[in-house]
Protein backbone atom coordinates (compact mmCIF):
# COMPACT_ATOMS: atom_id res chain seq x y z
CA UNK A 1 0.00 0.00 0.00
CA UNK A 2 1.69 3.55 -1.12
CA UNK A 3 1.53 6.14 1.32
CA UNK A 4 1.88 9.92 0.91
CA UNK A 5 -0.46 12.72 -0.20
CA UNK A 6 -3.44 13.32 -2.24
CA UNK A 7 -1.25 15.54 -4.84
CA UNK A 8 -4.20 16.23 -6.86
CA UNK A 9 -7.20 15.84 -5.34
CA UNK A 10 -10.55 15.54 -8.18
CA UNK A 11 -12.47 18.28 -6.21
CA UNK A 12 -10.44 20.61 -4.31
CA UNK A 13 -7.62 20.54 -7.31
CA UNK A 14 -4.06 20.41 -6.82
CA UNK A 15 -1.95 21.13 -3.48
CA UNK A 16 -1.44 24.34 -2.45
CA UNK A 17 2.68 24.77 -2.26
CA UNK A 18 3.58 25.41 1.44
CA UNK A 19 6.94 25.26 3.12
CA UNK A 20 8.20 22.14 4.28
CA UNK A 21 8.92 21.80 8.52
CA UNK A 22 11.22 18.95 9.63
CA UNK A 23 10.52 16.88 13.08
CA UNK A 24 11.48 14.01 14.94
CA UNK A 25 9.39 10.67 15.46
CA UNK A 26 11.40 8.65 18.14
CA UNK A 27 14.50 10.15 16.82
CA UNK A 28 13.71 9.69 13.00
CA UNK A 29 13.37 13.06 10.83
CA UNK A 30 10.04 13.35 8.94
CA UNK A 31 9.27 15.74 7.05
CA UNK A 32 5.82 17.59 6.47
CA UNK A 33 3.73 20.44 5.26
CA UNK A 34 3.38 23.22 7.08
CA UNK A 35 -0.36 23.35 9.15
CA UNK A 36 -0.33 19.63 8.53
CA UNK A 37 -1.63 17.73 11.31
CA UNK A 38 1.10 14.95 12.86
CA UNK A 39 -0.73 11.80 12.46
CA UNK A 40 -1.33 13.16 8.67
CA UNK A 41 2.22 13.92 8.38
CA UNK A 42 3.38 10.15 9.71
CA UNK A 43 0.55 8.63 7.37
CA UNK A 44 1.75 10.53 4.66
CA UNK A 45 5.34 8.68 5.58
CA UNK A 46 4.28 5.57 5.68
CA UNK A 47 4.01 5.22 9.85
CA UNK A 48 0.91 4.39 11.05
CA UNK A 49 1.77 3.19 14.54
CA UNK A 50 1.84 6.21 17.02
CA UNK A 51 1.76 4.09 20.33
CA UNK A 52 1.22 0.73 21.82
CA UNK A 53 -1.03 -0.08 24.07
CA UNK A 54 -0.58 0.57 27.69
CA UNK A 55 -0.51 -3.02 28.98
CA UNK A 56 -0.94 -5.32 26.07
CA UNK A 57 1.26 -3.87 23.60
CA UNK A 58 -0.87 -3.87 20.71
CA UNK A 59 0.14 -1.18 17.80
CA UNK A 60 -2.06 1.66 17.76
CA UNK A 61 -3.28 4.63 15.53
CA UNK A 62 -5.23 6.83 14.05
CA UNK A 63 -8.86 5.98 14.45
CA UNK A 64 -11.46 8.92 14.37
CA UNK A 65 -8.77 11.75 13.76
CA UNK A 66 -11.25 14.46 14.77
CA UNK A 67 -9.65 14.64 18.39
CA UNK A 68 -12.62 12.61 19.62
CA UNK A 69 -11.08 9.26 20.89
CA UNK A 70 -7.35 9.69 22.38
CA UNK A 71 -6.33 6.93 20.27
CA UNK A 72 -3.37 8.89 18.44
CA UNK A 73 -1.99 10.17 21.59
CA UNK A 74 2.02 10.77 21.49
CA UNK A 75 4.26 13.00 23.85
CA UNK A 76 5.91 16.36 22.74
CA UNK A 77 8.79 17.26 23.78
CA UNK A 78 8.46 15.13 26.98
CA UNK A 79 4.54 16.24 27.45
CA UNK A 80 2.52 13.29 27.27
CA UNK A 81 -1.36 13.75 25.99
CA UNK A 82 -1.15 15.64 22.87
CA UNK A 83 -3.25 14.11 20.32
CA UNK A 84 -1.27 13.53 17.08
CA UNK A 85 -4.59 14.34 14.68
CA UNK A 86 -4.84 17.59 16.47
CA UNK A 87 -1.65 19.03 16.73
CA UNK A 88 0.08 20.33 13.99
CA UNK A 89 3.60 19.54 12.65
CA UNK A 90 6.39 22.20 13.25
CA UNK A 91 10.15 22.45 13.04
CA UNK A 92 12.58 20.85 15.08
CA UNK A 93 9.40 19.01 17.17
CA UNK A 94 10.88 16.64 19.29
CA UNK A 95 7.29 13.45 19.57
CA UNK A 96 7.73 10.12 20.84
CA UNK A 97 5.11 7.41 20.29
CA UNK A 98 3.52 5.72 22.93
CA UNK A 99 4.96 2.40 24.95
CA UNK A 100 3.84 0.09 27.10
CA UNK A 101 3.97 0.71 30.62
CA UNK A 102 4.87 -1.28 33.58
CA UNK A 103 1.99 -2.72 35.28
CA UNK A 104 3.34 -3.65 39.16
CA UNK A 105 0.04 -4.29 41.19
CA UNK A 106 -1.48 -6.80 38.39
CA UNK A 107 -0.44 -10.64 38.96
CA UNK A 108 0.83 -12.16 36.46
CA UNK A 109 -2.11 -14.44 35.40
CA UNK A 110 -4.08 -10.96 34.40
CA UNK A 111 -1.56 -10.79 31.38
CA UNK A 112 -3.90 -12.51 28.91
CA UNK A 113 -6.91 -10.02 29.94
CA UNK A 114 -8.35 -12.91 32.29
CA UNK A 115 -11.25 -10.82 34.45
CA UNK A 116 -10.68 -9.55 37.53
CA UNK A 117 -11.14 -13.07 40.36
CA UNK B 1 -15.26 -12.18 11.50
CA UNK B 2 -13.23 -15.83 12.11
CA UNK B 3 -11.75 -16.23 15.68
CA UNK B 4 -10.39 -12.64 16.02
CA UNK B 5 -11.53 -11.20 19.32
CA UNK B 6 -13.94 -8.49 18.91
CA UNK B 7 -12.98 -5.62 21.07
CA UNK B 8 -15.93 -3.93 23.26
CA UNK B 9 -13.87 -1.60 25.37
CA UNK B 10 -10.66 0.21 22.77
CA UNK B 11 -8.86 2.59 25.48
CA UNK B 12 -8.76 -0.78 28.00
CA UNK B 13 -8.67 -4.08 25.43
CA UNK B 14 -11.80 -5.67 26.98
CA UNK B 15 -13.44 -8.04 24.30
CA UNK B 16 -16.90 -9.00 24.23
CA UNK B 17 -16.45 -12.62 25.10
CA UNK B 18 -14.84 -11.42 28.69
CA UNK B 19 -17.84 -9.10 29.51
CA UNK B 20 -19.94 -11.99 28.64
CA UNK B 21 -18.24 -14.60 30.70
CA UNK B 22 -18.15 -12.06 33.77
CA UNK B 23 -21.80 -10.92 33.51
CA UNK B 24 -22.77 -15.07 32.78
CA UNK B 25 -20.71 -15.66 36.25
CA UNK B 26 -21.64 -13.09 38.59
CA UNK B 27 -24.83 -12.45 37.55
CA UNK B 28 -23.69 -8.34 37.55
CA UNK B 29 -24.90 -4.79 36.61
CA UNK B 30 -23.06 -2.33 34.45
CA UNK B 31 -21.53 -0.71 37.34
CA UNK B 32 -20.34 -4.14 38.53
CA UNK B 33 -19.19 -5.63 34.82
CA UNK B 34 -17.32 -2.17 34.33
CA UNK B 35 -15.40 -2.64 37.87
CA UNK B 36 -14.64 -6.11 37.19
CA UNK B 37 -13.78 -6.22 33.72
CA UNK B 38 -12.40 -2.27 33.56
CA UNK B 39 -14.64 -1.52 30.34
CA UNK B 40 -15.57 1.75 30.26
CA UNK B 41 -12.80 3.53 32.48
CA UNK B 42 -10.37 4.33 29.70
CA UNK B 43 -9.18 7.37 28.88
CA UNK B 44 -12.20 8.19 26.44
CA UNK B 45 -14.42 8.16 29.74
CA UNK B 46 -16.48 4.88 28.60
CA UNK B 47 -17.30 6.93 25.12
CA UNK B 48 -17.72 4.05 23.43
CA UNK B 49 -18.45 1.24 24.78
CA UNK B 50 -20.18 2.99 27.81
CA UNK B 51 -23.71 2.45 25.96
CA UNK B 52 -22.76 -0.83 24.36
CA UNK B 53 -22.17 -2.93 28.28
CA UNK B 54 -25.01 -1.47 29.76
CA UNK B 55 -26.67 -2.73 26.57
CA UNK B 56 -24.77 -6.17 27.66
CA UNK B 57 -25.90 -6.35 30.69
CA UNK B 58 -29.46 -5.13 30.35
CA UNK B 59 -29.67 -8.45 27.94
CA UNK B 60 -28.32 -10.85 30.20
CA UNK B 61 -30.16 -9.60 33.05
CA UNK B 62 -33.44 -8.34 31.88
CA UNK B 63 -35.20 -8.26 35.47
CA UNK B 64 -32.03 -7.16 37.36
CA UNK B 65 -31.29 -4.43 34.84
CA UNK B 66 -35.11 -2.95 35.57
CA UNK B 67 -33.93 -1.10 38.84
CA UNK B 68 -30.00 -1.24 38.84
CA UNK B 69 -28.29 2.08 38.03
CA UNK B 70 -26.84 3.36 34.22
CA UNK B 71 -23.36 3.90 34.04
CA UNK B 72 -22.44 7.67 34.31
CA UNK B 73 -21.46 9.47 31.20
CA UNK B 74 -17.63 10.62 32.96
CA UNK B 75 -16.80 14.13 32.62
CA UNK B 76 -14.64 15.83 31.38
CA UNK B 77 -15.64 15.99 28.20
CA UNK B 78 -12.13 15.28 26.61
CA UNK B 79 -9.15 13.91 29.37
CA UNK B 80 -7.22 17.31 30.86
CA UNK B 81 -4.21 17.23 32.53
CA UNK B 82 -4.28 18.77 36.37
CA UNK B 83 -1.31 21.35 34.76
CA UNK B 84 -3.84 22.62 32.76
CA UNK B 85 -6.87 22.36 35.22
CA UNK B 86 -4.74 24.38 37.74
CA UNK B 87 -4.05 26.68 35.24
CA UNK B 88 -7.49 28.36 34.65
CA UNK B 89 -8.04 29.44 38.20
Amino acid sequence: MSYGRIENHPILGPLPETRRVCFLFDGRPIEAREGESIAAALLANGIRTLRAHEEQGTPRGIYCNIGHCMECRITIEGVSGFRACLSLASDGLDVCSGIVLPTPFQPAKLREGDAYE
Amino acid sequence: MGNTPFIVCRCEEVTLEQIIEVIERYHCSSRETKLRTRAGMGICGGRTCRPLIDRLTGQMDAEKAAYSLPLKVQPPVRPISFGEWGRGS
